[in-house]
């Protein structure tokens, strides 16, 4: 998953030291991995780089984590397009799916718009694969159903997450 | 056991159920079974009725023997008075420790009269206005009910001081019971209209025991697949139908007594009764209480087989197996063949042997609905179906074909009793009305005087009497012919004799002999005649036979051919101008002085309005029962087409979704409700028919059909068909509603 | 063009808005999957768009085989009712068979009822049957068929009339997922041979897998979600 797409999308709530921004991360996404300070910091180059963050100002004192980062236009529209565009269905990837949500959530945007879009690009990779199934042999049948009942449990995934868009929301927000 | 009564309450509970659905069931069959109870516990009240009955007839006889001189006189007088007999007795009370006749407290003095009732009411009633001069005493009291036979009984006791002592000695009320005969064909008659009128009751019991049977087995059905043994799934269904039948017997007593106050009103007096006597007798209430519960458990045990047997079957919907029908055939065969063997045997006199045709008709019924499940199936397996609405009903039919034909069993049961019923009421009301008219045909009142009475004085006051064109006087004897018949003997002029009897050209010098009713004429020449009360004899000389209609057959002697013999009495002829309505009763007013002293006859009595009057009641009643019975079963019927379209809303919601139109959906319904009906219509009719010719046969009566009343049942059995299937289509248009697609 | 399109439908029940300004659109011959959430208003979305219940407010419009347009939400219950026989093919999650009717005279039934003669209304059941596989169960009531085999026969009842679109409702609710994938492939492809579209109701994703495209529907609103192929 992208985590300069999830900085970035912190960001837009306000500016924030670098120190806050992993705070927040671990919070939300890194359970079971946090971020390192190196990774942030590297990240946060990165987007400086690009320009989609600038630095909102410097405290007393020395340091990048004394640095105070805001989000720019440009980096707000790559957010845009970052959560409107599907991921490839593929197994695993309820992190960066999870990700999308909740930052869409958290910048006021249709989460259940994220989850159809990327519904809709699933059940397109399911129609493709009943099609080969149907022409082809038993292996492909097996291959693809393997597929299939992966890319099911996700859809079921997402339907359900679409259900619940409402109490998530509630409690991102709190 | 405590298993076994564990079992019957969860069968008990099933029934209840506590669902509106469960309660509207078991009211149903409460009402069905009630109703049905309620006729037997009338049934079962008529020992009772009738020996109340023969005892107060039996305690009103007079004791003529006795010692010492009379205490009181009494002369049996009957006033007819239209078509109503006034019947009493005019007392001369000679000691004042005189017997007194149940149902009064005292003796009436001279000129006072005690009325019954019945008889009173119609004195009072402008009706009785012509009957009022006939009764001048003072009324001091009502006969009350231990005096009368029944309570529509028009009876008097009138206290008269000029009865002389002449063989009327009364010592005494009240003599011990007889075995009295009743007429066997009016006990034949009687049997078949009880059994005829009470197994259809049998049957119903049955049937509403096994109302909204179907959704039932399928609970059963489930229960033995979750693994409920066959011996535990019978006690449930026991406890279930139990409890309707116990539903029954509550509904069935509160019938009864409710109804019982009003058995007095019946208008005809044979069936009218005192309801404090209407009581069930002890030994048939507790058959009764005993029966019906067992006989819903054994109907709905039988019924229950193929649930116990292939509970799979009833939850899949299979095709049942096929029934097999030699039993069913068993007793249609043995009861035609009972019947068959006591044709001719019944004559007027000689009492039937009563077991065989008792048992040739309840089995004859019973055949019916043992053999109408296997018709109705045969029948509709040998259907194709035509239109897809006939082809629904056939194939559901098909299927279940037997809780259809159980109801359906029901009414055809009554259907084919009331048949038979109609049939030989009218066999007997014919042969009535043929008599009745036979006599209408005359206008005269003849007047017999008692022998003590003054005659000139009569012949004066009939004279006298509103509409009376002419009074003759007849001189009458009576005497015994050697081959031990009887002869009546009738002197007068022509004038009066082509008045009582239809002689063609009657010239005086001679005589005419009367057919009998036995075709014979009633002397020939020759015949050698003893009298009665002379002892003399006398030779029948050339006498001319007639043919013509008379009340009675006998000789009739013109004048100047009755040289040599002598009269025992004499009676007048009163001849009436038929043109003065009433000119009967005037005639019989005019004699009002002579009280007990003169008996009338009405020659033109015109009783056939009677006739007809009481057969319409008869009739009613019949038809009356019979329609209680139809609408019970046309209920059940509904109860079960209800049911089945509650059972098949899903399909019938996806036809009425895939276009199937409504219309095709409701005559599928009607053709469902209608082919078991009219099968057994067709088959009652059949039987009823059949039964109703055999039992004609058996008693040797002339055959005839009721047409109307046939028809007019028929007709109802169509109109029920259709009502039922209306009364379905709202729930149909429910089910087929969008809402029927929706999963329960 | 458009062979069955509904715009603004509104449908309440008592306090339920089961339907609140939904629309459809239904081009000859594709398969169009409705999906969402339980409650949301797919089933009734499609009894309305089949004019087996009126809606509130909204119109259906069909197109039928003589290109004229036709309203249903304009027309009485009989000609509705026709239109579903003539046009229109059902299949529901179960219950959909006549009980006592054998599964031949089940596929026969819509043939008869618009006046086929009875022998050719079944020869022609035959032959669904057969194409469905399931001619062995031709002469069993529906009781003795198993749900797969019944919901092949139901298929074969909503195809015999060669309607121009197939209705159904969670066809595959009842049965196992290798069952249910091989009705829908039967129902996929016997409707992709006679030209019908298939309007389907179900809330599993392979069996929407078998669809061109899909409609979600969620509270009773509803949005055509489209991919260029
Ligand atoms: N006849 C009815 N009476 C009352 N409420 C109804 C009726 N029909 C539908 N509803 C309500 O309308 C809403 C939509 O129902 P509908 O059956 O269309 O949902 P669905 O999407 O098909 O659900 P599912 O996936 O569970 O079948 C539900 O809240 C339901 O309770
Ligand atoms: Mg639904």
């Amino acid at each position: 998953m992208s985590i300069g797409h999830a900085l970035l999308g912190l960001l837009e709530g306000g500016p924030r030291h670098g120190y806050d921004l992993k705070r927040a991360y671990d919070e939300r996404f890194g359970q079971d991995r946090p971020l390192h300070y190196g990774q942030v910091y590297s990240t946060l180059s990165r987007l400086l780089k690009n320009g989609l963050v600038t630095e909102a100002g410097v405290e007393a004192g020395d340091g990048p984590e004394r640095k105070r980062y805001a989000i720019t236009d440009a980096g707000v529209t790559d957010v845009e397009r970052w959560l409107s565009t599907p991921e490839k269905p593929e197994p695993y990837l309820q992190n960066t799916l999870y990700a999308k949500v909740v930052l869409a959530l958290l910048s006021g945007r249709s989460a259940t718009e994220v989850l159809d879009t990327q519904r809709a690009a699933h059940l397109t990779t399911m129609r493709e694969l009943t099609r080969r199934k149907a022409d082809g042999d038993l292996a492909d049948q097996l291959i693809c159903d393997f597929a299939l009942f992966h890319l099911e449990a996700d859809l079921r995934w997402l339907e359900l997450t679409a259900a619940r868009v409402d109490q998530l929301a509630a409690e991102v927000m709190r | 056991m405590k298993r076994v009564v564990s079992d019957l309450a969860l069968g008990v509970r099933l029934a209840v159920g506590g669902s509106r659905k469960s309660w509207a069931r078991l009211a149903l069959q409460g009402v069905g079974i009630g109703l049905g109870v309620a006729l037997l516990l009338f049934a079962a009240s008529l020992p009772s009725v009738m020996d109340a009955r023969s005892d107060r007839e039996a305690s009103r006889e007079i004791v003529a023997e006795g010692n010492g001189p009379a205490p009181l006189l009494a002369e049996h007088q009957g006033h007819a008075f239209r078509s109503d007999y006034v019947a009493g007795h005019y007392l001369n009370t000679l000691r004042p420790d005189a017997p007194v006749p149940p149902g009064i407290d005292r003796l009436p003095g001279d000129g006072e009269i005690f009325l019954s009732p019945a008889l009173a009411k119609l004195l009072d009633s402008p009706r009785g206005e012509l009957l009022r001069p006939r009764f001048p005493q003072k009324v001091v009291g009502t006969i009350g009910q231990a005096g009368l036979q029944n309570p529509n009984e028009l009876q008097f006791y009138a206290g008269s001081a000029n009865i002389k002592e002449d063989g009327n000695a009364v010592h005494g009320w009240g003599v011990a019971k007889q075995g009295g005969g009743m007429n066997p064909v009016l006990w034949l008659l009687s049997v078949v209209g009880l059994v005829v009128l009470l197994f259809p009751v049998l049957v119903f019991v049955g049937v509403a025991t096994r109302l909204a049977a179907a959704q039932r087995d399928r609970r059963l059905a489930a229960l033995r697949l979750v693994g409920a043994a066959a011996s535990r799934v019978r006690l449930i269904a026991s406890g279930e139908s139990l409890a309707g039948a116990l539903a029954g017997l509550a509904v069935g007593f509160g019938i009864f007594f409710a109804v019982r106050p009003f058995v007095d009103q019946i208008s005809i007096n044979e069936l009218s009764a005192f309801p404090s006597e209407v009581m069930p007798t002890p030994a048939l209430t507790l058959t009764v209480i005993v029966a019906v519960p067992v006989l819903a458990v054994v109907t709905s045990l039988l019924a229950m087989r193929r649930t116990i047997i292939e509970p799979l079957g009833v939850v899949r919907n299979q095709k049942p197996v096929h029934r097999r029908v030699w039993w069913r055939l068993v007793p249609v065969v043995v009861g035609v063949a009972l019947l068959v063997s006591q044709i001719g045997k019944i004559t007027q006199t000689e009492k039937p042997d009563q077991w065989p045709v008792v048992f040739g008709i309840v089995l004859l019924m019973l055949g019916i609905p043992v053999l109408l499940p296997w018709l109705v199936e045969r029948v509709v397996f040998l259907m194709k179906g035509g239109t897809p609405a006939l082809q629904l009903a056939v194939r559901r039919l098909q299927l279940d074909s037997g809780t259809a034909a159980r109801v359906v069993g029901g009414v055809a049961v009554v259907l084919a009793g009331t048949v038979t019923l109609q049939m030989m009421l009218a066999g007997v009301e014919k042969e009535v009305q043929a008599n009745e008219k036979k006599q209408a045909s005359f206008s005269y009142l003849s007047v017999k005087p008692r022998q003590s009475a003054d005659l000139s004085g009569i012949a004066a006051a009939l004279g006298k009497g509103k509409g009376v064109t002419a009074v003759h006087r007849v001189d009458t004897a009576w005497g015994s012919l050697d081959n031990g018949g009887y002869v009546s003997i009738n002197i007068a002029p022509c004038a009066a004799l082509t008045q009582e009897a239809a002689i063609p050209n009657c010239t005086d010098g001679k005589i005419y002999a009367v057919r009998e009713s036995t075709g014979q004429p009633a002397a020939q020449a020759g015949d050698v005649v003893t009298f009665r009360q002379s002892g003399e004899k006398w030779t029948v000389p050339q006498v001319e036979v007639i043919d013509g209609t008379s009340n009675t057959g006998g000789l009739f002697i013109t004048p100047a051919a009755a040289r040599g013999l002598v009269p025992y009495s004499a009676e007048f002829l009163v001849v009436l101008d038929p043109a003065v309505p009433d000119a009967a009763e005037h005639a019989r007013n005019a004699m009002a002085g002579y009280s007990w002293q003169v008996y009338s006859y009405f020659g033109g009595q015109d009783d056939t309005n009677e006739a007809e009057r009481v057969f319409g009641v008869v009739r009613r009643a019949l038809l009356a029962g019979s329609l209680l019975t139809l609408l019970v079963a046309a209920a059940s019927l509904l109860v079960v087409a209800l049911e089945q379209v509650r059972e098949r809303r899903r399909p019938l919601a996806v036809m009425a979704a895939s276009g199937v139109p409504r219309g095709t959906l409701a005559r599928s319904l009607l053709w469902q409700n209608a082919l078991p009906l009219a099968i057994s219509t067709a088959v009652s009719l059949a039987t009823g028919i059949g039964l109703g010719v055999l039992v004609i046969r058996v008693f040797g009566a002339e055959v005839a059909f009721d047409w109307a009343g046939i028809g007019l049942i028929t007709g109802i059995v169509v109109g029920l068909t259709f009502a039922v299937t209306a009364l379905t289509l709202p729930s149909l248009r429910r089910a087929t509603g969008a809402l029927g697609l929706r999963s329960e | 063009m458009s062979l069955l399109r509904a715009e603004g439908l509104s449908k309440s029940f008592g306090k339920t808005h089961a339907l609140e300004d939904a629309g459809i659109t239904i081009r000859a011959g594709e398969v169009v999957a409705v999906m969402g959430p339980s409650g949301s208003g797919k089933s009734t979305l499609l009894h309305c768009l089949a004019g087996i219940l009126p809606p509130d407010r909204g119109t259906v419009h069909y197109r039928d085989h003589f290109g004229s347009d036709r309203e249903l939400t304009a027309m009485n219950d009989g000609e509705r009712s026709e239109l579903r026989r003539t046009e229109f093919g059902f299949v529901f999650q179960f219950g959909q068979l006549v009980p006592e009717l054998t599964c031949l005279e089940n596929v026969a039934l819509p043939l008869r009822l618009s006046g086929m003669k009875r022998k050719n209304a079944e020869r022609a059941a035959r032959d669904w049957l057969a194409r469905l596989e399931v001619d062995g169960v031709a002469d069993q009531r529906p009781g003795e068929t198993s749900g797969g085999q019944g919901q092949r026969v139901a298929i074969a009842r909503a195809l015999v009339t060669g309607p121009k679109v197939i209705f159904a409702d969670e066809p595959t609710g009842a049965l196992d997922s290798l069952n249910g994938e091989r009705v829908m492939h039967l129902l996929t492809t016997a409707a992709r041979e006679t030209g019908a579209a298939v309007v389907l109701v179900t809330h599993e994703p392979r069996v929407a897998a078998y669809s061109d495209r899909e409609v979600v529907v969620r509270d009773g609103r509803s949005r055509d979600v489209e991919f260029a192929r």
